[in-house]
């Protein structure tokens, strides 16, 4: 069947192909004459998809044309696709995409040369003039097999000669978007391999000299910059962009020099097309380090394009411009007006003395206010919300514009809100018809929300500031507000408090923050008690970070604590939403944490209720139908152990052994890998030392455990501590038997070194409990091991493989389906089948 | 022209995983945001980079609506909101709201479990993401924005299911997500009203198949199982915890309490309970029988049906278990396989598809020895059955629901392509519309009537509406008025304005050539309006301002040139002073 293609050389037998097992080897045939016969359809396309990953990792280890000598079915079934027949299109485009993997390699490549293959797939010849090539399935296979193919001059010759380019440049135009930008990546990796120069020589720095590919390349975008349609300028601006983000050789210089001029006519029409992909091209031009910006005019370009555009235009190119790293002020300045024009239009509408806006005002073309009367909602909302975005982004970098105009900013962004909550009173007609435009608009007040909670980073004058909190505050009170937008309300308002003035040396907030608290608290109890599960969610999280805080600050526990947010809180354990259960459980668990559940009371009434708070968690670990407030549970358990929280201090073991026994019983196997991380803790806690940094490296412990090692080992062993671990080492999910097995190579290693214990090596309770642990490996986990003796536990971890356990784990759970062995079974199991169970889905 | 445009970026001619973009009177909708469960990594999400380049996709779309709870339809939603970054609205039913989560969440506690799995979202995300849907009701309008308005209909196939028309302005789109046209045991058919869309995008799986009827499946389900019971077997039923399994648990329910069985069923993750709570919830989303019975009886609410204990596994004695994953590739459900494979009297039933790369697929596909850990080799011996029960609408169905929406055209995805293209030649010769089956990243666009708002006076219309009947929305009627266009109708209808030109011909007596003749113009015009913008083209002409005069010869007479003289209407006033300065003719050249 290797028509034409001689017997590889067997100089190169020598070298290992690193290629597949025989296994493999031994179905690959079967599986070829499989997928070469057009009766036989592939039900599951990713197969194919996986097949060809397998072949490039072999390739990408080894050498191809061992792998095609070791493997004649492959040529074969290379060769099967030129003969003309009712292939599926799904297999031929895998078939081209498997010859461009195969002939990356120049040697692979030059052996299918002989043998005239590749010419008969991928030119004309091929399917490229045949019925399959409306398949886009085939058109991007063809595609795909070039670009991988194209890696050598062998290929680049092969390339030029056979046609391909023209058909590329044609599919730049392709109706399928893949193929279309594929094929405009592949010009871009064509045109960098040939300017690569032959035997790695620099090529020329006059354009006239490079390589007749190039040339052709660089001329085809030549004449599609200069055409009328905007469909073809976009895909050269395209091609331009990857091309200029990948490649920053002095030729791209030479490129830009000469094509820069036609680029800048294209600011001369009106309206200038393509203007997205001009600006990605502007910007990847400036970005590049091969290119020095200031003898090629990019300057003047770029500051002519952000004059050119309309603003929702320049936007992303004023960004871009914002964060270059060495560009002239002024440009800056040009770029900086841009972004603030939407927020200085609306502060100039709602100034009571118009020019006094405080934004710097831009020089641009401004179609907010010369357009007067204002654009359409659409326009207008979609500048506004761009250019909040914009500025948000522009906020963290090193490389803002400095000075930052922060007040004017925070008063947009406030009035902004104002003019969305109905709350602004403007005083001329261009503020009464933005109000009208904007009022109720959740978009604008989500961008809005989020640009005031990143401002929040700077300072401000007292007067807006205080305006900042009253708007906040009248939004988490408004009944209008959005669930999404009270999240929001709710993330900008924990930012600006943490934003707050603080008195040197204290963490409390300032007297203002605490005064607004105060009017804040009434709000949140309200939204605590909001039919909407979101909010009230938003709400815990929000009361949950506040007590991180400050639960510890008098000002802020006493307010708190004056307030029905606690009680609410606790209310809503018992929420009809799990999310609202498990979050209501976390705040609890921090509430608590910090003394801030209830009322200042005696102490001997305080003592009782907590009580009842860790009954009421322990109920809901045991009893929720639901595996996030459960898991929420175990986290606070988990930390309250930690950080030796009264009510666990006073007997922890028994907290110990009732959480564990829980959590061991637990359905969602994520409570169980957290009861295993409390028993982690308790674990370090017995044995007196404090936690590594991270807890699952084994290494030798720096000291011994404080007392006898049976005397530690016993609390752990009251706790049934070892009873959960070995059961979770073989539990049919894969992370909670990870977490046991680091659980005990960490107590192995801490034992190890101790001495006083004798280990009962052959007592009868050692083969018994070995005997439970077989059995339970074989999944039998009916019987329980019953109360173990410290040194039975140390003997039985001993005689675990404990090693070898962590590295089976350390594998993916399917990783036997997932092999390439286990994929070319499949294949060729499918093959019959496929008429009893069609393709189906949910 | 205004036109509709669609773009799928998944379920273009293939059944992996939905996503559709589309573009209505500039508003950009995605439809679906689905996984692909057949790969572990990125590739199992859409490519999302194709919508915007390097845009924001919060400034992009304008909404995402997503039809029903199945992965392939929604799977990929936390992945895009919480980490590619959409911010936006995301609209859905209230029960796939509540529904969801809950299958998220169990994808992402098989995907987390089995290991390898990065970039993959957390509970975080999923409960983040689930904060921005807006849950709509059944034949609800609701404003997206000012112009961009959506509705939701009954689509049949699971519990919350929707079609979704999308309308701006008169230009609307139907679609409709999966959907079954023949009621089920749990829920009822799919409808729609005449909508008449300007397109229905609509879901082909079966598009070359009649279906048999349900109950033929279901009647050989509950024959196999109680065989297999009957026979001291155990029957594993490997499901995804919310969906099918509830319907195969009515099944089983209700054929225990006729036939009065005693073999123990078990549901494996406790997640009956949160079952029945959203059927309860949400019962006027299920069939009517289940609607008119649930006073007496709760079809939700199961006698025999228990939650399973690990320990139980190991009991003797036949018993039914629903286990999760549905597809037997980590968990529960595989470690009871593993248990029970060995004997030939346990049966499992594969109740749906399962991708390759799991157990399940090597099983449906006829393997019976299977490679495992350490490579240790399980001989499965034990009976294995597949039973498809997914519900959608088969060939009849979907012309049944063309006919219903009546559509100006007809787009398939969700489908294969030669399956696909039957179809489409069905439905273009049966109702003699246009039928699109693009491939993923083909866009399809379909030019649509403009449609421009006309302000009239109350007074004309009352006077209109008393001569005749009451208006009828599908009736036109005839008006009568003067119609007045504005710049903005112009645009939105994509014409150019129409240029008034006046013209005038002036004779001059010059034998010299036109081109001289032009010359002379040209200077005396140039010394007479100093004020004026005065050229003189390469061809030949001479402007002033808008006004182009062009010298030609007299046809009779050599001796006498013509001036053609024209001028726009805004330059009315300036034409005719040229006209009447030509006109007293051209002062003598110097010789």
């Amino acid at each position: 069947m290797t028509e034409g293609l001689p017997v590889p050389s067997a100089g190169l037998a020598g070298i290992s192909s690193l290629t597949m097992d025989p296994e493999c080897s031994q179905l690959l045939p079967a599986l070829c004459a499989v997928l070469a016969d057009p009766r036989q359809p592939m039900a599951d396309d990713t197969c194919l998809e996986k097949l060809l990953d397998w072949f490039k990792t072999i390739t990408e280890a080894g050498s191809s044309l061992l792998l095609l000598q070791e493997n004649p079915c492959l040529v074969e079934l290379l060769c099967h696709m030129l003969k003309p027949q009712d292939l599926s299109s799904r297999v031929l485009s895998f078939s081209l995409r498997l010859t461009g993997v195969l002939a990356a390699q120049e040697d692979c490549f030059q052996y299918l040369q002989q043998g005239e293959l590749l010419p008969k797939l991928f030119g004309e010849a091929g399917p490229l003039g045949g019925a399959a090539w409306t398949s886009p399935a085939v058109r991007s296979g063809w595609i795909q097999g070039l670009r991988s193919l194209a890696q050598h001059p062998s290929a680049l010759h092969f390339l030029a000669h056979c046609g391909a380019v023209d058909t590329i440049f044609s599919l730049q135009e392709d109706s399928s978007l893949f193929v279309a930008s594929a094929a405009g990546q592949l010009l871009v990796h064509i045109l960098g391999l040939s300017m690569q120069g032959p035997a790695g020589g620099p090529p020329s720095l006059q354009a006239g000299d490079w390589p007749a590919c190039a040339q052709k390349i660089v001329g085809h975008i030549e004449e599609s910059l200069r055409a009328t349609a905007t469909p073809q300028i976009t895909q050269a601006l395209n091609v331009l962009t990857t091309t200029f983000g990948h490649y920053h050789d002095p030729w791209t210089q030479v490129l830009w020099v000469q094509l820069s001029p036609l680029v800048a006519g294209l600011l001369e029409k009106d309206p200038v097309p393509a203007a997205h992909s001009l600006v990605d091209l502007l910007l990847s031009v400036a970005r590049s380090p091969g290119l020095s910006s200031s003898s090629c005019g990019l300057w003047e370009t770029l500051a002519q394009t952000l004059s050119h555009l309309s603003p929702t235009q320049a936007g992303p190119l004023a960004l871009g411009i914002l964060k270059l790293q060495d560009c002239p002020q002024a440009l800056r300045a040009q770029a900086f007006a841009v972004l603030l024009q939407p927020l200085a239009c609306v502060l100039k509408a709602m100034a009571q003395d118009p020019g006094s806006s405080g934004v710097p005002d831009g020089t641009v073309g401004d179609s907010m206010t010369a357009g007067t009367p204002l654009p359409s909602k659409a326009a207008c909302v979609g500048l506004l919300c761009r250019s909040l975005a914009h500025l948000e982004l522009l906020l963290p970098l090193p490389q803002r514009p400095c000075p930052w105009p922060q007040a004017p900013l925070l008063g947009a962004a406030v009035t902004l809100l104002q003019l969305c909550g109905g709350s602004a009173r403007p005083a001329c007609d261009m503020g009464r018809h933005l109000c009208t435009l904007l009022l109720g608009c959740v978009r604008v007040q989500r961008a809005a929300l989020d640009f005031l909670g990143a401002l929040s980073d700077g300072t401000g004058p007292r007067e807006l500031v205080t305006q900042v909190f009253a708007v906040l505050l009248e939004y988490l009170r408004s009944p209008d507000s959005s669930p999404t937008v009270l999240k929001k309300a709710f993330q900008a308002t924990f930012r600006w408090l943490l934003s707050s003035p603080k008195t040197p040396g204290c963490w409390d907030l300032d007297p203002h923050a605490l005064l607004f608290l105060r009017d804040l608290l009434p709000v949140l109890q309200k939204r605590l008690c909001s039919p909407c599960w979101e909010v009230r969610d938003s709400s815990l999280e929000f009361l949950t970070q506040m007590a991180r805080h400050w639960g510890g600050q008098a000002g802020f526990r006493h307010a708190l604590l004056a307030s029905e947010v606690p009680k609410l809180t606790e209310q809503l354990l018992r929420d009809p939403e799990s999310y609202v259960r498990a979050s209501a459980v976390t705040a609890m668990g921090q509430l608590s944490s910090q003394g801030l559940c209830f009322p200042p009371a005696g102490p001997e009434h305080h003592g009782g209720q907590q009580k009842s708070l860790l009954v009421e968690l322990l109920h809901i670990l045991s009893t929720d139908s639901e595996g996030f407030p459960r898991r929420a549970v175990m986290q606070v358990f988990t930390q309250w152990l930690r950080d030796s929280h009264a009510d666990v201090a006073g007997d922890t073991e028994q907290f110990v052994a009732g959480v564990l026994q829980v959590a061991s019983q637990d359905l969602d196997w994520e409570v169980r890998a957290q009861g295993l991380e409390l028993a982690l803790v308790f674990l370090e806690q017995t044995l007196g030392q404090p936690r590594s940094h991270c807890p699952h490296a084994v290494t030798p412990p720096v000291e011994a455990p404080v007392g006898p090692l049976a005397q530690a080992l016993q609390p752990l062993c009251r706790v049934r501590l070892f009873d959960f671990a070995f059961r979770a080492l073989f539990d049919c999910d894969r992370p909670v038997a990870q977490k046991s097995c680091d659980l005990l190579l960490f107590l192995r290693a801490k034992t190890a070194s101790s001495s006083g214990l004798q280990e009962s090596r052959s007592s009868p309770d050692v083969a018994s409990v070995e005997a439970a642990l077989q059995r339970w490996q074989a999944g039998d986990q009916a019987q329980p091991l019953g109360d173990l003796e410290p040194e039975v536990v140390l003997a039985v971890l001993r005689s675990l493989d404990l090693e070898g356990l962590r590295g089976a784990l350390a594998e993916s759970s399917d990783h036997v389906e997932k092999s390439p062995q286990s994929l070319l079974q499949d294949m060729l199991a499918t093959v019959g089948v496929l008429g009893e169970n069609e393709a189906d889905c949910y | 022209m205004p036109e509709i445009r669609v773009t799928p970026l998944g379920a273009g001619q293939d059944v992996g995983r939905s996503c559709i973009l589309v573009s209505i009177a500039g508003k950009n909708v995605m439809l679906d945001c689905g996984m692909h469960m057949g790969f572990n990594d990125d590739r199992r999400f859409p490519d999302f980079s194709y919508i915007t380049r390097n845009g924001r996709l919060t400034d992009f779309l304008d909404c995402v609506i997503i039809s029903h709870f199945h992965l392939d339809h929604c799977g990929a939603l936390p992945y895009f909101s919480e980490m590619v970054g959409y911010d936006g609205p995301i609209y859905m039913t209230h029960p796939t709201q509540a529904i969801c989560p809950i299958l998220l969440e169990d994808y992402r506690k098989i995907a987390v479990d089995k290991k390898g799995e990065a970039n993959f979202f957390t509970s975080q995300m999923i409960k983040d993401c689930m904060k921005k849907v807006v849950a709509v009701h059944l034949h609800q309008t609701v404003q997206v924005d000012d112009e961009l308005e959506i509705k939701a209909y009954y689509a049949g196939h699971v519990l919350g299911a929707a079609m979704f028309q999308i309308k701006v302005g008169s230009e609307s789109v139907v679609y409709t997500g999966d959907y079954n046209m023949t009621p089920d045991r749990h829920l009822g058919a799919a409808w729609i009203d005449k909508c008449r869309p300007n397109l229905l995008i609509t879901e082909s799986t079966y598009a070359t198949t009649i279906r048999d009827s349900k109950r033929c499946r279901e009647r050989d389900f509950l024959k196999k199982v109680h065989e297999a019971v009957e026979h001291g077997g155990k029957v594993l039923i490997p499901v995804f915890a919310l969906g099918r399994a509830q319907e195969l648990c009515i099944l089983l329910e209700t054929f225990w309490e006729r036939m009065n069985l005693k073999a123990p069923i078990y549901f494996s993750t406790g997640l009956t309970e949160k079952a029945n709570h959203y059927y309860k919830l949400f019962i006027t989303w299920t069939n009517q029988k289940i609607r008119k019975t649930f006073v007496q009886r709760n079809m939700f609410e199961f006698k025999h049906i228990k939650a399973f204990d690990r320990a139980f596994a190991d009991n003797p004695g036949p018993m039914v278990v629903f286990a999760t994953p549905g597809m037997l590739h980590a968990g529960q459900s595989l470690q009871i396989f593993r248990k029970w494979a060995g004997n030939e009297k346990n049966m499992v039933i594969m109740p749906g598809y399962c991708v390759q790369g799991t157990v399940g697929h090597k099983i449906l596909s006829g393997q019976r020895k299977l490679e495992m850990e350490g490579r240790q080799v399980l001989e499965v011996k034990m009976q294995v059955e597949y039973m498809s029960f997914s519900a959608h609408a088969d060939a009849k169905g979907i012309m049944q629901l063309v006919g219903q929406a009546e559509p100006e055209s007809v787009l398939l995805v969700h489908g294969e392509a030669k399956k696909m293209e039957f179809l489409k030649q069905k439905i273009e010769q049966e109702f003699r519309v246009n039928c699109y089956m693009p491939a993923n990243g083909e866009t399809v666009t379909l030019p649509t009537s403009p449609s421009i708002p006309v302000g009239i006076s109350l007074g004309l219309l009352k006077r209109e509406m008393a001569q005749g009947l009451l208006p009828d929305a599908k009736k036109p009627r005839l008006l009568h008025g003067t119609l007045i266009m504005k710049d903005s109708a112009l645009k939105e209808l994509g014409l150019a304005e129409h240029q008034l030109r006046f013209t005038c011909r002036v004779h001059l007596h010059d034998p010299r050539k036109e081109q001289e003749t032009a010359m002379r113009v040209y200077s005396h015009l140039k010394s007479v309006l100093k004020d004026h913008c005065v050229q003189h083209l390469p061809d030949g002409s001479v402007t002033v301002e808008s006004i182009l005069i062009q010298a030609a010869a007299h046809s009779e007479d050599p001796g006498t040139k013509v001036l053609l003289v024209s001028w726009t209407y805004q330059d009315e006033e300036l034409g005719s002073y040229l006209t009447s300065l030509l006109k007293k003719g051209l002062p003598q050249a110097p010789s």
